[in-house]
Order: C-alpha cells, then structure tokens, then sequence
C-alpha cells in the first residue's frame, strides 16, 4: 500500500521536524550546523503541509465473499 | 377476447367490500412497532408478532389511557378497514390496552442478562480506543446514508486514515451473521478499529445488532469495536458489547479520527515558527559578538557599518520567516558574509599583519590623537605587548592622504 509508506513518511518527516525545533532551542550546534538544521526544518514543514493539504480520502473494499488477500 | 376490464379502483373497491364485511370488527393481540404520533395528533403504527404484521391507524378522536411504545404488546379492538389510495388494509383502532411487554423485549432482555453474567459487557475489558489510529474498518451497508456520512466526515478530518470497506447487510434476514462475518473478516485485514453500524431504523431494523452471533463477535474481535447505530433512546447488544458506542455514524467517524489534518498543520505551523524564532536569535547574537569585537568609540564607523549589515540581516530573516521555503541559501550567503565581514574588521586583525595598536594612559588611539615628546605609551602587538617613552616626534607624513581632513 503506497499510502501508508507515504503517511509513515509524513510521520517521520513531523518527528524530524520535532528534533530540529528542539536540537535549535538547544543551541549547542556550530551556527553551520544551525543553519543546516534550519534549512531541513523548513523543507520539512513545507513537505507535510503540501502533503495534508493535497490528501485524498482512499476506500479500500472487501467484498463480502471474499477472503482477504493482502 | 371479450373479457371486460375493471379498473384498479373497482377492485379495490370489491376488495374493500370483502373485508370490511367479511372481516370487520377485530381484536387483535401484537407488538407496536414504528409508532407515529402525527403532529395531527392521529396516531399510525404497526401491529406484529414473530411472522406478520398488519397498518394500524388511531384516529385523534379516540382516547388513549397509556402512552403505546414500540416493543409493547398491546390488545386493539376497531374494525378491518382498506385505504384505497395506497392498496392498503390496516386495523381501524378504537381502541387499545398494554399486554405485558412484547415478545421481542423479553428475549433481549433474556439475551442481555446472559452476555452480562458471561462477563460481556465488563468495563474493564473494554479496550480504549487507539489515540492515532492509520486504519479504520468500516461495517455497514453500502447504500445506506450511514457510509455517506463517515466517508464525508472522516475524509473531512483526518483524509489520511486507511478506510477498509466491508459492504455489510444491517436488515432483515442473515444481517446478524453478515456483520458477525464481517467483523472477523476485518480483524483480517489488521485494521486498528472497527465500525459497526446503521443509520436509524424501527426496532426491527436494528433487530439484527441484538443477535448472539454479533455480541460474540464483537467480544471476540482482537480489534476494538466502535458500535454506531444511529438510535439515540435504544441501546442494542452491540452497544453494550462494544469497546465504544457512538450515538450516530458519525460521530463514530469523528471518534477514529480524534487527530484532524488541521491540527496537524497547526502543530507544524507552531514548530516552523519556533525555529524561525530560534535562527532570528542566532542571528542577532551573531551581530553581538560581531559588536563586541571592536572598541566603541575608536571604531564608530566599523559598528555602523556592521550594524547595517546587520539590518540587512534581520530584514532578510524577517522576511524569510513570513515566506517558507524560499531565500534559504541566500539568507546564509549573507549571514555568511557578515561573520567574514566581522572577522576582517576585527581591530586586532592587522596585528597579523605586523601592525600595532598605540595606547595611551588606558585609551587606544586613533588617527586623530596626537603624540607628544615625554609621553608614556602602551604598544600592542600581535604576540607582546611594550611600555615606551616617546623621546622625539618626526615630522608627519600621512599615509591616508585621501583620509585626510585637515592639515
């Protein structure tokens, strides 16, 4: 299921996002690295938000006969 | 052929006639089921028992002791009447009187005391409801309204949830079975939650989430199951099996879907909003350091300029912070020039160079200052620092003739 791969990605992508917003509040990174950090962060941010936004209801359907193939 | 057709109405009319006097008056024992009670103040229900059922109307006219309900067995006396517009036979009641409770009642009531003593309807093994669940089962018929509306609703919320659609039969003969299969076939398919579930109905309609067949699949499920069926008053089986109950299809829709799409756009619009906070403070502790490099008062035209620099900054990460994903590398272009532009106007770094820093009773001198024969003065180089007494002055030549202003 393509569908699910992708919302474990969007999960991911929002844990990452979590991270950075903490390791930058730590700021015990070299501003490089900050910078670095940023630059994800904000690629990020702008993934999932482009990904929710463009989200589409999928049904998957069981026929009543029929035995799960999966 | 010569046969003489009728016409509907004067067939129904012979129809009428058959039975109005054939039959006529009645006193009738069954269970009320659908009751209306139209805001003409008529009242229209149906007479059953386990195999027919028969229209009966209560005019206004006639006096009630008791308030009928659906489910009670009552005893009707009126007279078998047809209702030509609509081909129907129906009881003409005069009147009528509560038996007991009805059939149907007593055997879910015998069913429910059953499951509870077995321990089906214990709290404590009801399991709760997944926080964020990826995948919902959904148990329903596929033309009801009810499927419409968790679709439309869960699409609404959270369009990212998983829907795994079991067309189910939730009427008539079989439905118990059909939904105790159909529950066993979405614990196949490893869904996180499972919905069961009707739009609303007559008590018979929703007869079939009172069997035996769905409480034990219900408890038996390893999946939790939500139980929908759209009958605010009335509890079925279902609903006292079932980990959760929802009043309605959706509200069971909004149960699954207890993170919406929008929170999380909230949640990411929070975090992009902290970092951008956090990267404006680095930047403009940046130019604090940068400041703190040069000494005020000799270097005034160095601040200003980095302090320029600096509002460039800010303007740009101001910015930046209102447009996502754009100007990234350019903001650090700069950002990147200013921490170069700090370092070559750091005051000490021609001292690399080989030149020195004149200081005189505690305060660094600029080209303004003038020396003087017998002055005490401080030189600092990159590596040493010197005390020395000035014996001579030679005559001055400048070395920044452009920077010259006066003689």
């Amino acid at each position: 299921m393509a569908k699910k791969s992708e919302e474990q990605t969007l999960e991911e992508k929002l844990k990452r996002l979590e991270e950075i917003a903490l390791l930058l509040d730590r700021g015990e990174l070299s501003i490089d690295e900050q910078l670095k950090i940023y630059e994800e962060g904000m690629g990020l941010a702008q993934q999932c938000r482009d990904f929710l936004e463009q989200a589409e209801l999928k049904v998957r359907r069981l026929s009543g006969d029929d035995e799960m193939t999966e | 052929m010569t046969e003489q057709p009728v016409s509907v109405s004067e067939l129904t009319y012979a129809i009428k006639g058959l039975l109005e006097e054939g039959i006529g008056d009645v006193v009738v024992l069954g269970e009320i089921s659908n009751f209306k009670h139209h805001t003409s103040g008529h009242r229209y229900f149906t007479l059953k028992d386990a195999n027919a059922q028969i229209g009966a109307v209560m005019w206004r006219s006639r006096t009630l002791t008791f308030r009928p309900e659906d489910g009670m067995r009552v005893v009707v006396r009126g007279k078998l009447s047809v209702y030509p517009a609509q081909g129907k036979y129906q009881i003409d009641c005069v009147a009528m009187r509560p038996e007991g409770i009805g059939d149907l009642h007593i055997a879910f009531e015998k069913l429910k005391e059953s499951l509870r003593a077995r321990g089906y309807f214990n709290e404590e093994r009801k399991r709760p409801l997944p926080r964020r669940p990826r995948s919902v089962g959904i148990a329903t018929s596929q033309t009801g309204a009810a499927l419409q509306d968790m679709l439309s609703t869960i699409s609404r919320r959270f369009p990212l949830l998983d829907v795994v659609f079991r067309p189910t039969l939730v009427q008539g003969d079989g439905a118990g079975v059909d939904i105790a299969r159909a529950i066993v076939e979405l614990n196949r398919a490893h869904v996180d939650v499972i919905i069961i579930g009707r739009g609303g109905g007559s008590i018979e309609d929703l007869w079939c989430f009172n069997t035996e067949e769905v409480a034990d699949a219900v408890y038996n499920s390893a999946i939790p199951v939500i139980s929908a069926v759209g009958h605010e008053t009335d509890f079925t089986i279902a609903d006292f099996v079932a980990d959760k109950r929802a009043e309605t299809p959706t509200a069971a829709a909004v149960l699954v879907t207890p993170i919406t799409a929008e929170d999380l756009l909230l949640g990411i619009e929070e975090m992009r909003r902290s970092i951008v906070r956090i990267m404006i403070n680095v930047v403009s502790s940046l130019h604090e350091t940068a400041e703190s490099f040069v000494d005020g008062r000799a270097a005034r035209r160095i601040t200003e300029r980095i302090h320029l620099r600096g509002q460039r900054v800010d303007e740009l990460t101001t910015r930046y912070g209102s447009s996502v994903g754009h100007h990234v590398s350019m903001i650090r272009q700069r950002i990147a020039h200013t921490v170069a532009l700090c370092a070559s106007l750091h005051p000490l770094a021609p001292l690399r160079r080989g030149y020195a820093v004149v200081e005189r009773g505690g305060h660094v001198l600029t080209g303004a200052d003038v020396l003087h024969a017998g002055d005490t003065i401080r030189l600092h180089r990159q590596t040493e620092s010197s005390e020395m007494h000035i014996s001579t002055i030679l005559p001055q030549r400048s070395y920044l003739p452009k920077d010259r202003t006066d003689g």
